[in-house]
């Protein structure tokens, strides 16, 4: 490989693909006629990979004109591994912990999406105990993906407490991980055809104390944040994207609903027992930062009321967590340790696993805490996918990013990509 | 070319029995839409090919040349205006090599459907349906990183997720999920050292080299 | 040989004083990736506290900091990225890599990801785990104090 060494460098940073990159960013909206004064100068500036407030490895390549920002390119993969690729040489069960790393904000939608799509490939119906806790787990996965979100962000446009306010809650989210799941951030708690493990006495009563601790707090931040006038000045009219463009860049999740598109895969297509719960979808108008803000933090205080209502069920609803079929399921541990059935059916899962119909191919969506996350899976008989297409929501919101960003000033770049709330994981897959 | 069948390793396979037939615990009512596909043969006659339903999800296959018309048909007429997913597939062995689905969202109807083209190996370009939905623009280009699909008519036909320098198309069949030695350079291990070729034999056999070497 | 000395002095070496110094003000530069980095945050964060060892200061100019965490799995396409920044930190300088990915590539072993950041960077200290418990960071920072104090900038006994 030629090695262009200029201005002393030793190595090039990926010389034919800043040149298409930065080819792309000139000839981009070439209607715009390149003025002839002088005093008007146009500058290039390539924000990341490596940015603290990109979020990740997000790259984006500006033209500026002054301080507005005339074009931009927005370049992503510098976190691509090809987990499309690994699952097609894995088993469905084992692949399920790389959806963790995913969307690594909120791993338990991930797994749980997973989990779905497959039962849905193969025909499985899971135990409603089961579907109880993973509803439950996957709105406490959301509220500590916003709290996240809600840190960073805040951080972003400059202040440091709310970063840790949240992290103290997301402490208190992880310690009730660690006890239901075993793991306090990748948790690999869903299986195919159920969960893994049942909620212990200690993990309703850790979610019993977190629920009102959290409610009274996050009322205690709202007004802080939402009458703050610097918060407010740097988000309210900044970044808006009206619903036709939304629906036409395909948006998704919380960044649409802020357009004024009330369009939430729960109530779309109820998945779960999400069709049994009593809950709102937050819309706001605005289509701004500040309603995108505003948008996830009554999407918390909506997740709090579909836990506390999961709880209120599970205390009545008793019944197993995992179908109890050994051609679709692991077999209790009990079963494995003590027959040896148990035994052969665990290595059998373990070896191959579920084996759908040959041929057999469904898309499974969920709403994540980031939009619309959906596994698209073509079976070929056996027990790995033939073909596993992620529809990440991280990804198609970032889309958006680049109409978004120009006509924008520099300095509220960073905003507008914290509002948008992309996880480089996902989108980079 | 002539293709080998692909040998798997284990074959615990059964054949779809009836009781696969059965209904599907997860199959949803919105990704059924009669309407929409009778209208759309109604209106295209033969370029629609085959119309396929498994847990109750509606897969068009179309003819490739009206792919774009098919999909400003359905926006216009059933609201369709939402596109939700675009990939490709690998069909490896098979007569028509490559796919590429459309998964489309029709918010105020509540349904889904999905839209698949198919394509030779030897001329896998579509029409690119960026005019109809500008949210396919990222979705195409990626299409094209991972199977070398073409898109007719994308504005910024670019590579989405590995660098312009690759030369291959990783999630086609024929290429190895570890990727092949020498494509993609890793940096140097020193200040002023030439950049590094094949990653592997250092990554999994030898020991990587010392920056510095240690004082006696 | 010995000094009179009066009270409020002790003697040492200069290494020990540096050294000291350096080993208890460590600044981090993240290279928050993926996952690892989320983590990397709760190690700055209110429960695990990383002040308490004088590295609180995230510093994300590399010009300014003097230990490089590398948190998450590390692709091709970054790695460049990865060795011009460090390239751009003042010598002396450490690097941690943090979870099983950047150590040997961990559970992805696909075409995207190098197969351990140690294939371009010289790497001091590893962190296994997927992703390492904030506490295991904290483990790891202090073993890179206990290198920094044993350094020695000056050769003993001659030695070059």
């Amino acid at each position: 490989m030629e090695v262009r060494t200029d201005q002393n460098e030793v190595f090039s940073f990926w010389p034919i693909h800043n040149e298409r990159l930065f080819a792309r960013l000139e000839s981009k909206h070439l209607h715009v006629e390149p003025s002839t004064d002088p005093l008007e100068a146009e500058m290039s500036l390539n924000l990341g990979p490596q940015h603290p407030a990109t979020h990740g490895v997000l790259r984006c390549a500006l033209k500026l004109d002054g301080e507005n920002i005339k074009s931009c390119v927005i370049d992503i993969g510098y976190l691509h591994r090809g987990i499309e690729k690994l699952a097609e040489n894995k088993t469905y069960q084992e692949f399920m912990p790389y959806t963790d790393r995913m969307d690594y904000l909120a791993p338990y939608s991930n797994n749980v999406a997973f989990c779905l799509a497959v039962e849905k490939l193969a025909g499985i119906e899971v135990p409603l105990r089961a579907q109880y806790i993973r509803t439950l787990m996957s709105e406490l996965s959301r509220i500590s993906s916003h709290l996240l979100w809600m840190g960073t962000m805040v951080m972003d446009s400059g202040a440091l407490s709310v970063f840790l306010w949240t992290f103290k809650y997301r402490e208190l989210l992880y310690s009730i991980f660690d006890e239901v799941a075993g793991a306090r951030f990748t948790v690999s708690h869903s299986r195919i055809g159920g969960i893994a493990g049942d909620l212990s006495q200690r993990g309703v009563d850790m979610i019993e104390d977190f629920l009102p601790k959290f409610t009274e707090e996050l009322d205690e931040w709202m007004p802080f944040l939402n009458r703050n006038r610097i918060w407010v000045d740097r988000n309210r009219g900044v970044g808006v994207i009206t619903k036709e463009e939304a629906l036409a860049i395909g948006m998704t999740g919380p960044n649409l609903r802020a357009s004024g598109v009330k369009f939430d895969i729960r109530r779309f297509e109820p998945y779960m027992v999400y069709d049994r719960l009593d809950f709102d979808i937050p819309t706001r108008e605005e289509g701004d930062s500040f309603a995108r803000y505003l948008v996830r933090q009554d999407e918390m205080k909506e997740s709090v009321r579909i836990v506390r209502q999961c709880l209120d069920t599970l205390a009545t609803l008793q019944g197993p967590i995992r179908v109890d079929n050994a051609k679709h399921a692991y077999p209790s541990k009990n079963e494995v340790y003590y027959s040896m059935e148990g035994m052969i059916h665990d290595f059998v899962m373990t070896d191959t696993g579920v084996c759908p119909p040959k041929g057999a191919e469904v898309y499974h969506a969920t709403e994540a805490p980031k939009g619309e996350l959906g596994f698209f899976l073509i079976s070929d008989g056996t027990g790995s996918p033939w073909r596993m297409h992620i529809n990440s929501p991280s990804f198609t919101n970032l889309q958006a990013l680049e109409n978004m960003l120009e006509g924008c000033m520099i300095a509220d770049t960073v905003i507008i990509i914290g509002s948008l709330d992309p996880v480089m994981g996902e989108a980079d897959k | 070319m002539a293709h080998r069948t692909l040998d798997f390793l284990f074959s615990p396979v059964d054949p779809p029995k009836p009781s696969a037939e059965r209904k599907n615990p997860l199959a949803k009512d919105s990704t059924f839409d009669a309407d929409a596909v009778t209208a759309l043969q109604d209106e295209f006659g033969e370029r629609i090919g085959d119309v396929t339903l498994y847990a109750n999800e509606h897969t068009v296959y179309v003819d490739r040349e009206s792919i774009v018309d098919v999909c400003t048909f359905l926006k216009d007429r059933f609201g369709y205006v939402y596109l939700s997913d675009l990939g490709g597939i690998d069909r490896f062995t098979e007569e028509q090599r490559f796919e590429v689905l459309y998964n489309l969202i029709a918010m105020e109807r509540g349904k889904r459907i999905r839209l698949k083209v198919r394509l030779d190996e030897e001329d896998p370009v579509v029409p690119s349906v960026y005019e109809v939905y500008p949210a396919a623009g990222w979705n195409e280009r990626e299409c094209w990183d991972m199977f070398g699909i073409r898109f007719d008519g994308h504005p910024d036909l670019r590579r989405m997720f590995m660098p312009e320098d690759f030369e291959h198309f990783p999630l086609r069949k024929e290429f190895p999920s570890l990727g092949i030695p020498g494509s993609l350079p890793l940096p140097s291990q020193t200040d002023d050292g030439e950049i590094v070729e094949d990653p592997y034999p250092a990554a999994h056999g030898s020991k990587p080299l010392r920056r510095t070497p240690f004082p006696e | 040989m010995s000094l009179d000395l009066k009270e409020g002095f002790l003697t040492t070496t200069l290494d020990t004083v540096v050294n000291w110094a350096r080993s208890n003000a460590v600044w981090p530069m993240p290279m928050g990736l993926a996952c690892c980095a989320i983590e990397m945050m709760a190690f700055a964060g209110p429960k695990a506290d990383a002040s308490r060892f004088g590295s609180e200061v995230f510093r994300f100019s590399p010009r300014q900091s003097d230990l490089m965490i590398v948190a998450g799995w590390v692709s091709y396409k970054m790695a460049h990225a990865i060795r011009r920044i460090w390239d751009q930190m003042p010598d002396p300088k450490w690097c941690i890599a943090m979870g099983a990915c950047a150590s040997t590539g961990g559970m992805h072993r696909c075409y995207g990801v190098v197969q351990g950041v140690d294939n371009f960077l010289p790497v001091d200290v590893y962190i296994p785990g997927c992703p390492p418990r904030p506490e295991a960071v904290l483990h790891a920072l202090m073993d890179i104090q206990e290198k920094i104090r044993n350094e020695h900038t000056v050769a003993i006994d001659g030695a070059v």
